[in-house]
C-alpha cells in the first residue's frame, strides 16, 4: 500500500448474504445478476459471521429469524467487532413489527427490507448501502493521508504497525521499520523560505515512494520525519533499501536551491523472526538508531537488529 | 380430514412472475422442489416434530413470496405463527395447526403443478 492515491478498487464489491433459507440465496443470486457485485452466501449465521470477520464485505444482507442463531445477535456481533462494525447491514426479514425495525436500527442496521420484497426497490436500496460503504472507505482513507506529501500519516502508521506486529507474531515472519529525518531541515526553511522547505518534503516523499515496494507503507511521521514500515523484511535488507534512498536523495539537484544538497539520516530497526514486541518499543528503538546516525555525522543509515545475538548499533554507511 | 375436494379439478397456483423471463427458470426449480417440501412437512407431522415443521414453514414463508407465490408465503406464515405461540405438547401443538398445515400443503401441491412435467400425486396423510 505504497501509493494511497492509487487505491481505485478494480474488484466488484462483495455482498454477503446471511439467510438460513437456500431459496433466498438462489433468488438473490438471480435477481442481482446484473448488479456489479460479488455475492457470497451463508445459510449458517455463525459461518457468515466468521466470513465477515475474516473478509469484511461491502454490504451485508442479514435475515433476522434464523433457526441457528438470532439475526439480532448476529447484528450485535457484527457491530461489536472492529473489523465489521463499519459494514452497512441491510436487514432482509419477514418480521414486520415496528419493534423489530426499531431494534434493528438501534443496533446499527442501515436499512430494513421486508420479505417478500419488490426487487426494483431492493436493488436501489442495495446500491444506496454500497454508496455509503464507498464513502466510508474514502473518508477513512482520507483521514489517514498526509495533506502535503500525499503519503500515509502517522495515524495510519500506528494502526498498520499494530496490525503487522500481530500478523508477524502469528506467521513468525520478519519485520522492519525505518525512521528517516531530513538533515538540517530548519536551515533550509530559514535560508530559502517555507515554500522551499515544503517542496523538499514533497521531493523526499516522491523518492521514498519510488524506492520502496508496494508492500511497504511510507508515512510522514511528523515535521521532516518519515517512517517506512516494511513487512516481511529483515533489518539488513531494510537497511539496504534505506541506503539506496539515502544515495538517491543525496544526488538530487533541487530546482529552488541547486547549490544546496539535501541529505537524510536513517534509523532502521527490525526483527529477523517474529517475537513478542510492542509497537512503542520498536519505534523507540528506531528513534535510537536515528539518533546514532545524527550523532555520528548524519547522512547515514544505522541499523539495530532486535533479535541479533549482539544488538549493538552498526552503521552500514558513512 | 376436512374438505379436501377429491373430485374437483385442481387449479395450479401460478406464480406472479410466470411471465418474467428473468425468473422463469428459478420459479420452475422452486416449483419442482415443492413435492420434496411436502414430503418433509408430512414427515415432520408423522414424527410429531414441532421444530422441523416450524423450520419448514419458516423457510417457505421467507422464500415463496420472492418466487411469486405470495399466498403460499402467507399460508406458511400462519403455520409458523401458530406453532410459535404454542406452549402445548407436540401432538397438541401440531393438531392445533392441522387446518393451516393442510391449506399450506394444498398450496404447495398446486404450485408444484406448474413445474414442467410435474405429475405429483395429491398428498394425503
Amino acid at each position: 500500500m505504497n501509493s494511497p492515491d492509487l487505491q481505485l478498487d478494480e474488484q466488484k464489491p462483495t455482498v454477503l448474504v446471511i439467510d438460513d433459507s437456500p431459496d433466498v440465496h438462489r433468488l438473490l443470486k438471480a435477481r442481482l445478476k446484473q448488479e456489479e457485485v460479488e455475492l457470497v452466501g451463508h445459510t449458517d449465521p455463525r459461518l457468515g459471521l466468521e466470513y465477515a470477520r475474516g473478509t469484511p464485505p461491502a454490504v451485508i444482507l442479514l435475515d433476522l429469524d434464523m433457526s441457528e442463531m438470532d439475526g439480532f445477535e448476529v447484528l450485535r456481533a457484527l457491530k461489536d467487532n472492529p473489523a465489521t462494525h463499519h459494514v452497512p447491514v441491510i436487514i432482509v426479514s419477514g418480521m414486520t413489527s415496528m419493534q423489530d425495525k426499531v431494534t434493528a436500527f438501534e443496533l446499527g442496521a442501515i436499512d430494513y427490507v421486508v420479505k417478500p420484497f419488490e426487487f426494483t426497490e431492493f436493488r436501489i436500496r442495495l446500491r444506496s448501502a454500497l454508496r455509503v460503504n464507498r464513502l466510508l472507505t474514502m473518508l477513512s482513507t482520507r483521514a489517514q493521508l498526509d495533506g502535503l506529501t500525499g503519503l500515509w500519516n502517522r495515524a495510519h502508521f500506528d494502526s498498520r504497525l499494530a496490525e503487522e506486529l500481530g500478523r508477524g507474531a502469528r506467521s513468525a515472519s520478519p519485520i522492519s521499520i525505518a525512521m528517516a529525518d531530513c538533515d538540517f531541515f530548519k536551515s533550509i526553511n530559514d535560508t530559502f523560505g517555507h515554500p522551499a522547505g515544503d517542496s523538499v518534503l514533497q521531493g523526499l516523499a516522491k523518492i521514498l515512494r519510488h524506492e520502496c515496494r508496494q508492500s511497504d507503507a511510507v508515512c510522514r511521521y511528523g515535521g521532516e520525519e518519515f517512517v517506512i514500515l516494511m513487512p516481511e523484511t529483515r533489518p539488513a535488507d531494510a537497511a539496504a533499501v534505506c541506503e539506496r534512498i539515502r544515495v538517491a536523495i543525496e544526488n538530487v539537484t533541487w530546482p529552488r536551491h541547486p547549490e544546496r544538497k539535501v541529505t537524510t539520516s536513517f534509523g532502521v530497526v527490525g526483527l529477523n523472526a517474529a517475537m513478542e514486541i510492542d509497537a512503542a518499543a520498536l519505534v523507540e528503538a528506531a528513534d535510537k538508531a536515528l539518533y546514532t546516525s545524527k550523532k555520528t555525522g548524519r547522512n547515514k543509515v544505522t541499523v539495530i537488529e532486535l533479535d541479533a545475538p549482539v544488538s549493538a548499533p552498526s552503521a552500514v554507511a558513512a | 380430514m376436512p374438505d379436501m375436494p377429491a373430485r374437483k379439478p385442481v387449479l395450479p397456483l401460478i406464480s406472479e412472475f410466470a411471465g418474467d423471463p428473468e425468473m422463469a427458470e428459478l420459479v420452475e426449480s422452486f416449483a419442482s422442489d415443492l413435492p420434496s417440501r411436502i414430503d418433509a412437512i408430512i414427515a415432520a407431522i408423522k414424527s410429531q416434530s414441532v421444530t422441523d415443521l416450524k423450520r419448514l414453514a419458516h423457510q417457505l414463508k421467507g422464500s415463496a413470496g420472492g418466487y411469486g407465490f405470495q399466498t403460499l408465503g402467507a399460508s406458511a406464515c400462519k403455520v409458523e405463527q401458530g406453532l410459535a405461540k404454542s406452549t402445548a405438547p407436540a401432538n397438541e401443538a401440531i393438531a392445533a395447526v392441522d387446518k393451516d398445515v393442510r391449506a399450506l400443503v394444498d398450496l404447495c401441491y398446486r404450485a408444484s403443478l406448474t413445474a414442467p412435467g410435474a405429475a405429483p400425486n395429491r398428498p394425503t396423510w
